[in-house]
């Protein structure tokens, strides 16, 4: 299974030899990373491997948002729309076909990215930029979620189950549970997701779209096709969050309008990614593997507190107002996020 | 290896996954254990902390009770340990709750009020082979996934419409009330819906008409008075009501306003309706108000020392979901003391055939679960806000006051 | 005023809206008084919306905040009201008055000690996950020192008039009111106060603003202040018919943000015209659309408004 968290990236390594030296770097520490990550789940306690999960679902989510919003420049806050799409292809195709998921996530992926282009050509054609563009992508989300809530073949507002399947079984990505499996899967999509970031920022059309986020205008002018070149980050990052849905759907077994197409499923995907530092191939890493566990280690923390504080055990809602805290902090005093803020120092 | 798990270890420092491995208690088929771990999970904080608030509060109050009275004497007077989790209210927390409550060493599970977090949590039950123990969670279709660690105390949706329609009418005969065309107003999604649907068959099985179904969204709901007036323009004789408590007391409030010439209004697993703080949010508007629901037991003693008890503990008065969450530890309490075994497998198949007398709700019977894990004694009982307290008024045996037929008299 | 676009504008609209429920009445096959009584509704369902709006419209138009403490602020003016209420047994509509400069000062603090390090952002993606971190942290807060079951804030005026043969709510026409004195009252503060002068200033060029003299981040503490007291007199007003939660105010969140870009950002008149056009739009739809449906005809309308007109109704061509 290891060999399977490196092969991937490896292999793109390989083929992307005569890629600028940045590139190979990054190519290289990714490797580094997905090995060492590899092994976190022997060291950690059986409890804190749902968390790791999670925190790898919103790390590909970071990275896919990332893609559009940090490279792209144009701020999505609709990416539940993307990730919803994702999880209920793949939820649909396998209750009513009984397609397997591997291929669920690939339909998915692209049905995601057809919807994202279309979405973000409609806003770019009527010119929104800004907060214009991000409300829009924000009710477009809504608008999923409702129609899903009166959609008969997706259960309406019940949601689709993933049946158990009585033994494990690659070919349906189900395994038992607590199995490594569950952390690897993600582990390796979000190497690939990483690995199509990093291979998209180097190459020309990632040139293009950086050039026409920093002054379209000129971009423009110097006869680069600026709507073909919004379109593909767009296209890939719309994919890659696809990607989290369906894995989602078939970890969590359940897949309903609210975990799909929710407010709070756009706002997983922008966090990590800012926290760390947008616009960085390692920020929505960074990001996630802080911010992820976070919520939980406060939790974990105020359910055993140390003697002085014990008077705040039981109360409810303090492990998430300190969560909020730290956010606010991180967010105000890293103006580039973790990873850039870091970057910047050492540049300095 | 070794270089490795240093890389590793210093990696998981960085993430802050350390800690949490709690002590695990379990000695499979063991006698004598000194305590046992349930673990609960219900919506701590989040829009529903209030109603989880209390569910907590009410497990924690009956694990105190039991081990107060020796504990689970077939384990040799081992005692309970509530491990609380927090569902925040949303699916995928509730299931990284239950896995770190079972990895935790709970050997049953209790929770969790919501249905799309209880889908969630049962599979997780389902997987790990430890019971989970529904209080509350209403959809028929959690049962319906074929598994066999998911039981459930209070009646699915389904039963409580047609219960709910059976109790209307029987009302009706019994105060010579006529029951013609009802007009029914629930909240959108599976739970309204599918409660709307086994009363409308049950209804118009015995001639009654439904002459307008009214639905809207519990997202955002903040004046009840045109969906009211709807329901009024096809002339009813009853309003019938399913939703949660805001939306609920809405409606009862827009039908306050309008004073209009109907003969009651009829609330079915409403979250408004039977709760007791309702009586003083809605003032006037509460008055007479029925609501059929499964209900804790007013007339049973017992129920009447844990509610005294709850109150002066919490500060709160004790609603039927809090009630349910007692009730769910002491199943499996019941499991435990009758297998003496700690060994989450062995406890389902305890629970599974189990027969609890004096159960807490306003039963038909003992607490038994057939095989989808449902309670086959649980039904629901008609309530109504006489003199601004909620009161059982049906059926008569347990009724606390009689009821008061048509409702209003305009 | 007809001879401007904006007049032609709210002439547009008032007629659309006349002809759409005349349309509603000829048409809708619904009992004539059932239309009167949703169409009132609406009017009232409308000021609610307006009031959650006017703060929003100056927070987002003049700071380029997408403010997601919006509900949050909402509901923490609602406790305020509750605890002075319930404590000192005054008038909710007393403590009305006196929640709106508490809330203005938690207002001036957000903005001058955390969003005005932020001002500098090209982005939007630092304020926006600190105003939700800030939502997070007030409803949690709140749910610590109230706890998560419903209150009610009893309305000394409780009870119903009649209008055109329609039911409307006291509580609920006294929030109209209120809606129009509050919009009345901010439109005089922009226009002819010093104050009002320096925000529209810096609303229109930061830069030359502070080239003259203007201290903006002063000016943007006093924006964001007057947006949260114009939240605490929303939220007064809203207490008496809502049941308290901490949640309570997060469904008007989004619904504001339709309000303040349909009308136009920054704009008062707008978010009082978008406010009510939407309570109107929710409300009658309703009679023809079941469960979330009329909520999908907002957004849908959003959507539009954003491609055809995204200045809003009462923004300036840009």
């Amino acid at each position: 299974m290891t060999a399977l968290g490196v092969a991937a990236p490896e292999r793109l390594a390989d083929l992307k030899r005569r890629l600028p030296t940045g590139a190979r770097l990054h190519f290289s520490v990714l490797a580094l990373v997905l090995v060492v990550m590899a092994f976190l789940p022997l060291v950690v306690p059986e409890s804190a491997l749902p968390v790791a999960i999670r925190t790898l679902v919103f790390a590909i989510m970071a990275v896919g948002w990332n893609l559009m919003s940090g490279y792209g420049g144009m701020f999505s806050f609709g990416h539940a729309a993307f990730f919803g799409v994702g999880a209920y292809t793949n939820a649909y195709l396998l209750t009513a076909f009984g397609v397997s998921p591997w291929i669920g996530m690939i339909v998915g992926a692209g049905l995601s990215a057809g919807v994202g282009v279309l979405i973000a050509y409609l806003c770019l054609k009527y010119k929104l930029a800004g907060s214009y563009f991000a409300l829009a992508t924000f009710a477009f989300a809504q608008m999923f979620l409702l129609v899903t809530l009166n959609m008969e073949f997706l259960n309406k507002s019940e949601g689709i189950n993933i049946p158990l399947l009585p033994e494990e079984s690659w070919s349906m990505l189900q395994f038992d549970q607590g199995s490594l499996y569950y952390y690897w899967i993600p582990l390796v999509l979000l190497g690939v997701a990483v690995a199509v970031s990093i291979s998209f920022v180097y190459s020309r059309p990632g040139q293009f779209a950086q050039a026409i986020r920093d002054d379209p205008t000129a971009a423009e002018s110097l006869g680069i096709k600026v709507m073909k070149y919004r379109l593909i980050p767009v296209a890939l990052s719309c994919a890659v969050t696809a990607v989290a849905g369906a894995f989602y759907t078939q970890y969590y077994l359940f897949i309903g309008p609210d975990q799909a197409f929710g407010l709070h499923v756009s706002t997983d995907a922008i966090i990590p990614a800012v926290i760390g530092g947008i616009g960085t191939i390692w920020g929505p890493l960074i990001g996630a593997a802080v911010i992820g566990p976070l919520s939980a280690v406060v939790a974990g923390f105020l359910r055993d507190p140390p003697p002085f504080l014990e008077f705040l055990y039981g109360t409810s809602g303090l492990d998430i107002a300190i969560y909020a805290i730290l956010l606010i902090l991180i967010v105000v005093f890293l103006p580039k996020g973790i990873y850039g803020t870091i970057r910047e120092r050492r540049r300095k | 290896m070794k270089k490795h798990t240093l890389v590793v270890v210093a990696v998981a420092v960085a993430l802050g996954m350390s800690g949490c491995s709690g002590t695990s208690n379990v000695a499979a088929g063991g006698d004598s254990v000194d305590s046992v771990t349930i673990g609960s999970i219900h919506p701590l904080s989040g829009s529903l902390s209030g109603v989880g608030g209390l569910m907590n509060a009410g497990a924690k109050m009956a694990v105190a009770d039991i081990n107060e009275a020796g504990g689970i004497e077939s384990l040799g007077g081992a005692t309970l340990v509530l491990n609380e989790g927090d569902s925040q209210g949303k699916a995928e927390i509730g299931q990284s709750e239950a896995q770190r409550l079972i990895s935790e060493g709970a050997v049953a599970l209790i929770g969790t009020y919501q249905s799309d977090v209880t889908q969630n949590v049962a599979s997780v039950a389902e997987r790990a082979k430890v019971p989970l123990v529904i209080d509350v969670a209403v959809d028929d279709k959690i049962l319906e996934q074929g598994y066999s660690y998911s039981f459930r105390i209070q009646p699915d949706a389904t039963s409580m419409g047609a219960s709910g329609a059976r109790s209307l009418i029987a009302m009706g005969e019994a105060t010579g009330t006529e029951i013609d065309t009802v007009a029914y107003i629930h909240i959108e999604g599976a739970f309204g819906g599918s409660v709307f649907e086994a009363f409308k068959t049950e209804a118009e099985a015995t001639g009654i008409t439904v002459a307008d179904e009214i639905t809207y969204s519990g997202a955002n709901f903040s004046d009840a008075t045109t969906q009211v007036t709807q329901a009024l323009a096809s002339d009813p004789d009853v309003i019938v009501v399913t939703g949660y408590f805001p939306d609920n007391l809405l409606i009862a409030e827009a039908v306050n306003a309008l004073k209009p010439d109907i003969k009651a209004v009829f609330g079915i697993a409403s979250g408004a309706y039977d709760d007791n703080s309702f009586p003083a949010a809605a003032g006037e508007a509460a008055s007479n108000i029925l609501s059929a629901n499964y209900h804790y037991s007013a007339t049973s003693d017992r129920v009447a020392d844990i509610r005294t008890r709850f109150e002066a503990a919490n500060g709160e008065s004790m609603e039927t979901a809090s009630m349910l969450s007692y009730q769910a530890v002491e199943v499996i309490a019941a499991a435990l003391e009758e297998s003496g075994s700690v060994d989450p497998e062995v406890l389902r198949d305890a629970i599974s055939a189990l027969s609890l007398t004096d159960p807490l709700l306003e039963f038909n019977g003992p607490i038994e679960f057939d095989e989808n894990g449902q309670n086959i004694n649980a039904t629901v009982v008609v309530m109504q806000v006489q003199d601004g307290a909620v009161e059982q008024v049906f059926p008569t045996e347990i009724a606390t006051k009689e009821a008061i037929l048509p409702a209003f008299s305009r | 005023m007809l001879t401007t676009e904006r007049g032609r504008i709210v002439l547009g609209l008032f007629a659309i809206t006349v002809l759409g429920i005349a349309a509603v009445y000829l048409f809708g096959g619904k009992d004539s008084n059932l239309v009167t009584q949703t169409v009132v509704t609406g009017l009232l369902l409308g000021g609610v919306y307006v009031l959650v709006s006017l703060g929003l419209t100056l927070i987002f138009g003049v700071l380029g905040i997408v403010n997601f403490a919006q509900g949050a602020m909402l509901a923490m003016a609602m406790y305020l009201v509750y605890f002075m209420v319930s404590s000192a047994g005054i008038n909710p509509y007393l403590a009305v008055v006196l929640s709106a400069p508490i809330m203005f000062g938690f207002g001036w603090l957000v903005q001058s000690t955390l969003m005005n390090r932020l001002i500098t952002d090209v982005g939007h993606s630092r304020p926006l996950l600190v105003t939700l971190g800030l939502s997070l942290l007030i409803s949690n807060t709140l749910l610590m020192i109230f706890g998560g079951r419903p209150l009610n804030v009893p309305s000394p005026y409780a009870g119903s008039v009649q209008i055109l043969g329609a039911i409307a709510d006291v509580p609920r026409i006294i929030a109209f009111v209120g809606a129009v004195i509050v919009a009345g009252g901010l439109i005089v503060i922009l226009r002819k106060s010093p104050l009002g002068l320096a925000i529209r200033a810096v609303a229109a060029n930061g830069t030359g603003a502070s080239l003259v003299g203007v201290n903006v981040k002063r000016i943007y503490a006093m924006t964001f202040g007057l947006g949260a007291a114009s939240v605490g007199v929303a939220g007064g007003l809203l207490a008496p018919f809502t049941s308290l939660v901490p949640s309570a105010g997060d469904q008007f969140t989004t619904l504001a943000f339709v309000i303040v870009v349909l009308g136009g950002l920054g704009s008062v008149p707008g978010a009082l015209v978008g406010g009510i056009f939407i309570g109107l739009l929710q409300t009658v739809g309703s009679l023809f659309l079941p469960g979330s449906g009329p909520l999908l005809l907002v957004f849908g309308m959003f959507v539009l408004v954003l491609f055809l007109r995204p200045q809003g109704l009462f923004g300036a061509n840009k």
